[in-house]
């Protein structure tokens, strides 16, 4: 996993929580990496879902809704990293119907060996995207936590459901509805 | 500040060093790789170069050194480049070719067929054999030859055309005349032939009024002739049969070379008919060695050939046991062809001689000397050969092979 999932995760931490909840889950977890993350390094996956873990311990907050902070929190990194990406766009449900085709393949550019997850568009109207998620990873609410933001951004909001088709999270249906 | 938080701050502060040497590393990792990268593409595009200017001065040479105008036009025709040859051939000083359009030297009769070659260049991407008129700058108008070829750019999208463009205007003018002779002799051949036809039917009226009057005269005077007069008489008519019979020769001679029908023919049947249509005394033998082919042609022409080459063996059979073998062996594109007598054989020297007209070795009644000319005349129809080997008092084998169609 990049690395710079980590250090905007940490950050994130040590914002809402304190520098001592970062040193806290750090030393609670038994991390390869002793919790030195750089942004360009890669990382183990499994060290993030033992920082997410003792979080969810320390602060009794359930993982997806960790997870649905922390992907909008995330959006305002590409909102100040990758504005130019996101200028391409006018519309939210163009812009996320084009995560597979185009943005992922921007991430490559930076991040050749990035895992990323898969967005398949089932249907698609001016107002409405199916879509199925698919990773190994099962973070889904991080996904969701993105696309808030990227409604946001462009000034609009949507109901967003998802479906779980297995029931690991490992594929997820996305019904998204412009409101 | 507490000890505690002292601590979690140092312990901070290790990890965001630790992190940034990291990223260091990771970093001078990326450049190094980065700078062997840029080394190895420096190295590939100086190939890249050399290649291509290698390329370029081979096409140079081409361009310089081929004989033929090369041409190469942009999509609507206007012309791009012309060589040292294309100069001289079109007559265009060298900066005139920028200005000109391959439409305005092409013949105005020939602008349809320019067109839709110039629409396979498009839809197909070369045409071949392109043969039509062009003006030069001179107004004078030449035969060309043109293959043509669309450029395309590495995406394969067409940018331009080249041709390479042969002066044919003499070659054109050679077949003109040869088109031109071949068919004023194909007249003179069919004058001949009526000419033929038209003189053995005027000479053979005569022929047979004598050979009526002679009749009556011998009826007439039945009894009051003596017996010399009698034998004269009797030579007269054998004369005249004999000339009736050069005159007809001379026709199938005239026609010989033409093919009037073509149709399978069973040689092994034509045999049978000549067995049974010519007189073959009894101590002559005709044996047929071998099976013999159905090949296409003239039914007429065959029957003459084996006709007049078995007449011959019969006709100049000197034994008390005359045998005439006929025999076929497959030889290639050719099938070939063999009568063998144990006659009385011909000398070297008329090997030759026997096959041009009226070249008789004996001054036989029954021999006119068209015989073997007519053979000839039909074997080469055929496109095979004819000859023989033969030894004098012991016999002869004519050889002859006919192509197979």
């Amino acid at each position: 996993m990049k690395g710079i999932v980590f250090t905007e995760f940490l950050d994130l931490v040590e914002d809402k929580f304190g520098l001592e909840m970062v040193d806290k889950i750090i030393s609670q977890s038994k991390l390869e990496s002793e919790g030195v993350y750089t942004s360009i390094g890669t990382y183990k996956f499994s060290e993030m879902l033992q920082l997410l873990q003792n979080l969810n311990d320390n602060t009794g907050i359930s993982i997806n809704d960790l997870l649905l902070t922390y992907g909008e929190h995330f959006f305002s990194v590409i909102e100040s990293s990758y504005s130019g990406l996101l200028a391409t766009y006018k519309d939210p449900i163009e812009m996320l119907s084009s995560i597979e085709n185009h943005i992922h393949v921007e991430v490559r550019k930076i991040y050749p060996d990035a895992e990323l997850p898969v967005f398949i568009v089932e249907e698609k109207t001016k107002d409405s995207l199916v879509m199925i998620y698919k990773s190994s990873r099962a973070m889904y609410y991080f996904g969701l936590g993105l696309m808030n933001k990227t409604f946001q951004h462009f000034g609009s909001t949507a109901e967003i459901v998802l479906e779980k088709i297995k029931e690991d999270g490992t594929e997820v249906k996305f019904i998204i509805n412009k409101s | 500040m507490s000890e505690e938080k002292i601590r979690i701050l140092e312990r901070s502060l290790k990890r965001e060093k630790a992190a940034r040497k990291a990223a260091e590393k990771i970093l001078e990792d990326k450049s190094r790789e980065l700078y062997f990268l840029s080394e190895e593409l420096k190295k590939s595009n100086f190939k890249l170069e050399n290649l291509l200017s290698e390329k370029s001065s081979e096409l140079k040479g081409v361009f310089e050194n081929i004989l033929d105008a090369y041409v190469v036009i942009d999509l609507d025709g206007n012309v791009l480049k012309f060589n040292e040859a294309a100069i001289t051939f079109f007559g265009y000083p060298q900066d005139a070719k920028n200005q000109l359009n391959v439409l305005d030297i092409i013949h105005k009769e020939d602008m349809d067929y320019a067109l839709s070659s110039f629409a396979d260049l498009q839809t197909k991407g070369f045409f071949k054999n392109y043969r039509a008129r062009v003006y030069t700058n001179s107004g004078e108008i030449k035969w060309v030859h043109i293959n043509a070829s669309t450029i395309y750019d590495k995406n394969q999208v067409p940018i331009a055309a080249q041709g390479i463009v042969r002066d044919i205007t003499q070659i054109k003018l050679l077949e003109e005349q040869k088109e031109e002779i071949f068919q004023r002799l194909k007249e003179k051949n069919n004058d001949l032939y009526e000419y033929a036809h038209v003189v053995s039917h005027d000479l053979k009226s005569p022929l047979r009024s004598i050979d009526a009057l002679i009749s009556w005269i011998k009826m007439e005077n039945e009894g009051k002739l003596d017996e010399s007069t009698v034998q004269n008489i009797d030579l007269i008519e054998s004369t005249l049969e004999n000339m009736d019979k050069l005159i007809s020769n001379i026709l199938d001679y005239s026609s010989a070379d033409t093919k009037i029908e073509e149709v399978e023919i069973d040689l092994n049947r034509v045999l049978n008919h000549i067995e049974k249509t010519v007189l073959i005394p009894d101590h002559i033998k005709i044996i047929v060695l071998s099976k013999l082919p159905v090949i296409k042609g003239d039914g007429t022409k065959f029957q003459q050939v084996f006709q007049n080459l078995i007449s011959n063996a019969i006709k100049f059979n000197d034994k008390e046991q005359g045998i005439i073998e006929v025999d076929c062996i497959e030889k290639g594109s050719f099938y070939q062809f063999s009568v063998k007598d144990n006659g009385v054989g011909i000398e070297q020297e008329y090997h030759d001689k026997i096959f041009e007209v009226f070249q008789s070795l004996t001054k036989r009644e029954d021999s006119t000397g068209i015989g073997l000319s007519i053979v000839k005349k039909i074997i080469d129809l055929y496109e095979g050969t004819i000859w023989l080997e033969s030894t004098p008092k012991i016999g002869t084998t004519f050889y002859f092979t006919i192509k197979k169609q």
